[in-house]
């Protein structure tokens, strides 16, 4: 017993306060937000085991589209700007089982879902505003329309163009646009399928080229560059390569297995590393409208972090948990957008998701 | 097999060991209200009180069932003090007082003084093998680990040096009181509530503190999860005659695990509540017993202004429930009241086929000012009539130097003596309820609880 034995742990620890370790554990800075998939008192959330969040986008018109894997895929449209505060299900993809992507094009969003049969590209209309969500409200069921089959293949992630007229997308195998307005599906080449792939500041979109490399898609040539960018030194092999990008500057951001931070950037390459997370792998991130990076690490049971490019620090921020509108602790995320004011929209990716919302904190001016 | 099992016979729903005591059921009440009526006091029970003086550093009884031998184990757990463990004690009836079996963490090679979260406590996890005579146990987590003053398993989760180990299993043989085998239930997570399904060879499981719904198979020793449910974590499972395994989610909806389509599913209503001040929320089971002939179960919620109800699990789609009503007093609505004050637990039913629980009772100077001579806190054991839902006043559980008011799981032995576990202030405890002769009968554990 602690009375009549020798301690063996590690004594810092033991100058923690109770409160120190039941409520410094969660999250430290900012406020987090669990939303059910619903509208709440008006309809019940996605089935539990259908509701892992694994996709997002953001709309230009300010409503978050997400897609979810499990027993089935639904897409969803969340909307939390002006009288409204919901989440519509806007149905299932018959036949999925997984949304690798979400992407916010012109005319429609659209998703990238896989299931036994292999990958599609579906698409649906923009949801319309609707009117008062304190006082009445109407809602019709939208089709969800086929756009492309890739059978036998699996798709892994997808971005939208820059200009929103066309989707990249990434296979198991390799790479393709599709205009989801003609349907037009391009393969622009073999690439060894991994993690996510992401849009830089000059055009570009990237991809893991194997443990070293990353592949380059110049997306106004539709050129696929193999081997284009040396990775840094690190631990590549088996990452679940993921990415943030600063929509101010067009910087990414990226990290190896081991939690380190880099930055790329098309014309100078990659940074040094950033720091480190407190855990690893991370699962995904965002960058808020000042330039700080948040994100999730650690497998099971994750973590907050930030890095913030202003101090060149990374901070964990604790675990998540939300004690407004639900109470609920958060356990696995797989994708980030940032909002309109600069919040963070976290896909929860578990049994019973929540979309997740983080409200940076703001920090005070020095006197 | 089923009809060596003697356990909880949902399955057949069918013979009780003690029967006699129906005759003596009142006759049921109009169908106007399922609430139930109190009647006086029944002055003919007598309790008796047995702290855990063999672990002194013992700080709460989480855990007591009956084992499949008719005697009566509870843990004796340690959750406060730094690097404390769990002893597993049983009640001597030869004796008249408690064996310590052993402690645990040296059953399962993880010492209390490791630097992680201990093999603190058991809670609601003993369930009975019938067949062999075994006492399943797993164990649960909150211990600090010896040099820090709390534990939280989400701060330690990534920490191989503080991170609890797991849930450890362990299989007791009660016929010679040797441990047969552990294994590790589920790593890094304490188990909240266990139930047997001897009949398929499954333990059920809840996780903590990611409320993932476990099965374990006790002949493969293999594990599967299901899935998470929520946060709160419910206290219970149960069994229905078709094998389904329930239990609750956050909202206060029934969770059922349908073996035959594996799958976990949500009711669409929510259970009772009081509709003043709470939503449904958090009206987790806290505890659930079987009625003898197995067609239903009795119910409580784990949440000031506990809800008593009864389930119907063989009915239906989604099964019939019944609002028995608030099993504590009336209180001042606009404060939340402290959950170790307001509290019901220890469902168990007697060889009189009547149920017995503990509930709390506590001074209050509006809703129930008490004489100044009586403790301010009270458990106050009462039974409950199925046939009528009249309940009745039979005891006062008495802390020879604490308040008793809350109660974790009760038990009936093979004498037909009653037995609660005591959460408190140390020393403490089990009581045992003595019941009256003409209400105590033998082999009244039969059919058997399967879970904790």
């Amino acid at each position: 017993m602690a009375d009549d034995k020798e301690q063996k742990a590690n004594p810092a620890d033991a100058q923690l306060s109770v409160d120190d370790i039941v409520h410094g554990t969660f999250v430290k800075q900012g406020t987090m937000v669990a939303f059910p998939t619903c509208f709440p008192g008006a309809s019940v959330p996605i089935r539990a085991d259908e509701s892992r969040i694994t996709a997002l986008s953001y709309s230009p018109n300010g409503m978050i589209y997400g897609g979810t894997s499990g027993r089935a895929a639904h897409l969803f449209v969340g909307m939390f700007h002006g009288v409204t505060g919901m989440i519509l299900d806007r149905g299932v993809v018959e036949g999925a089982d997984h949304c690798a992507a979400v992407c916010c094009v012109k005319d429609r969003f659209v998703a990238c879902v896989n299931g036994p049969e292999g990958g599609r590209v579906v698409g649906a209309q923009y949801q319309d505003w609707p009117y008062d969500l304190i006082q009445e409200w109407g809602f019709w069921e939208k089709p969800i329309h086929e756009l492309a089959r890739l059978p036998q293949e699996r798709i892994l992630h997808a971005i939208a163009s820059p200009d929103r007229t066309f989707i990249i997308g990434l296979t198991d195998r390799k790479l393709f646009t599709l205009n989801a307005s003609s349907k037009e599906l391009a393969v622009h080449g073999e690439v060894p399928g991994s993690g996510r792939i992401a849009l830089g500041n000059k055009g570009g979109v990237f991809g893991l080229d194997g443990p070293g490399h990353l592949w380059r898609f110049d997306v106004a040539a539709r050129k696929l560059e193999r081997r284009a960018i040396a990775l840094p030194a690190g631990e590549w092999a088996d990452v679940p390569l993921t990415w943030a990008r600063d929509e101010h500057t067009g910087l990414l951001y990226t990290a190896d297995a081991r939690g380190q931070l880099f930055s790329l950037d098309e014309d100078r390459g990659f940074s040094s590393p950033l720091g480190r997370t407190a855990i690893s792998p991370v699962a995904t991130m965002a960058v808020t409208h000042d330039g700080r990076l948040f994100g999730f690490c650690g497998n099971e049971l994750a973590n907050l972090f930030c890095y913030d490019p202003h101090t060149r620090s990374v901070a964990d921020i604790g675990a998540a948990v939300s004690v407004l509108e639900r109470r609920r602790y958060g356990y696995v995320f797989a994708d980030a957008v940032t909002g309109r004011d600069g919040q963070i929209f976290f896909g929860e990716n578990d049994d019973l998701g929540h979309l997740w919302i983080y409200f940076p904190s703001i920090a005070k001016r020095s006197a | 097999m089923p009809n060596k099992l003697a356990r909880r016979e949902f399955v057949k729903g069918s013979a009780v060991a003690a029967a006699a005591f129906l005759a003596q059921s009142k006759p049921a009440r109009s169908s106007s209200g399922t609430e139930p009526a109190e009647a006086s006091a029944d002055t003919s029970y007598r309790t008796s009180w047995y702290p855990f003086t063999g672990h002194p550093h013992a700080d709460s009884c989480w855990s007591l069932s009956v084992g499949p031998d008719g005697r009566i184990y509870a843990a004796a757990c340690s959750e406060h003090m730094p690097g404390g463990v769990v002893k597993v004690v049983r009640y001597n009836e030869q004796t008249d007082a408690l064996d310590y079996l052993f402690t645990l963490d040296e059953m399962v090679d993880d010492p209390h003084d490791s630097g992680r979260a201990t093999q603190c406590k058991i809670h609601y996890s003993f369930v009975p093998s019938m067949s062999d005579g075994v006492l399943y146990m797993a164990t649960h987590l909150s211990g600090p680990p010896i040099d820090q003053p709390a534990y939280s398993p989400w701060r330690s989760w990534h920490d191989e040096k503080r991170c609890f180990r797991g849930s450890a299993l362990l299989a007791f043989d009660t016929k010679t009181d040797r441990v047969l085998w552990w294994d590790t239930l589920i790593p890094k997570e304490g188990c909240r509530c266990l139930l047997h399904d001897e009949e398929r060879h499954l333990l059920y499981a809840l996780s903590y503190p990611r409320d993932h719904f476990i099965i374990f198979d006790t002949r493969t020793r293999t594990r599967r999860d299901l899935g998470r449910i929520g946060s709160v974590n419910a206290q219970a499972l149960f069994l229905d005659r078709r094998h389904r395994v329930w239990t609750t989610d956050d909202y206060g909806h029934l969770v059922r695990y349908d073996p035959e389509i594996d799958r976990l599913d949500r009711s669409p209503f929510v259970l009772p509540h009081d509709p003043e001040f709470q939503t449904g929320w958090h009206s987790v089971f806290y505890d659930v017993v079987a009625a003898p002939d197995g067609e239903c179960v009795y119910a409580v919620t784990w949440i000031a202004a506990p809800r008593l109800m009864r389930i119907w699990p063989n009915e239906g789609d989604w099964p019939r429930v019944e609002d028995l009503g608030p099993v504590t007093q009336k209180r001042n609505p606009s404060i939340p009241k402290d959950t170790f004050v307001d509290h019901c637990g220890g469902l168990v039913f007697g060889g009189d086929r009547q149920l017995y629980y503990v509930a709390s009772r506590w001074r209050d100077p509006v809703y129930n000012p008490m004489p100044a001579d009586r403790p301010a806190r009270e458990g106050v054991v009462w039974r409950l009539d199925p046939a009528t839902l009249e309940r009745t006043e039979v005891a006062v559980l008495k802390h020879p130097t604490d308040l008793a008011q809350y109660v974790s799981r009760g038990a009936v032995d093979r004498n037909g003596d009653l037995f609660f576990g005591n959460v408190g202030t140390k020393p403490v405890g089990i009581f045992k309820l003595h019941m009256p002769a003409d209400r105590r009968i033998k082999n009244a554990h039969l059919p058997i609880r399967i879970w904790g």
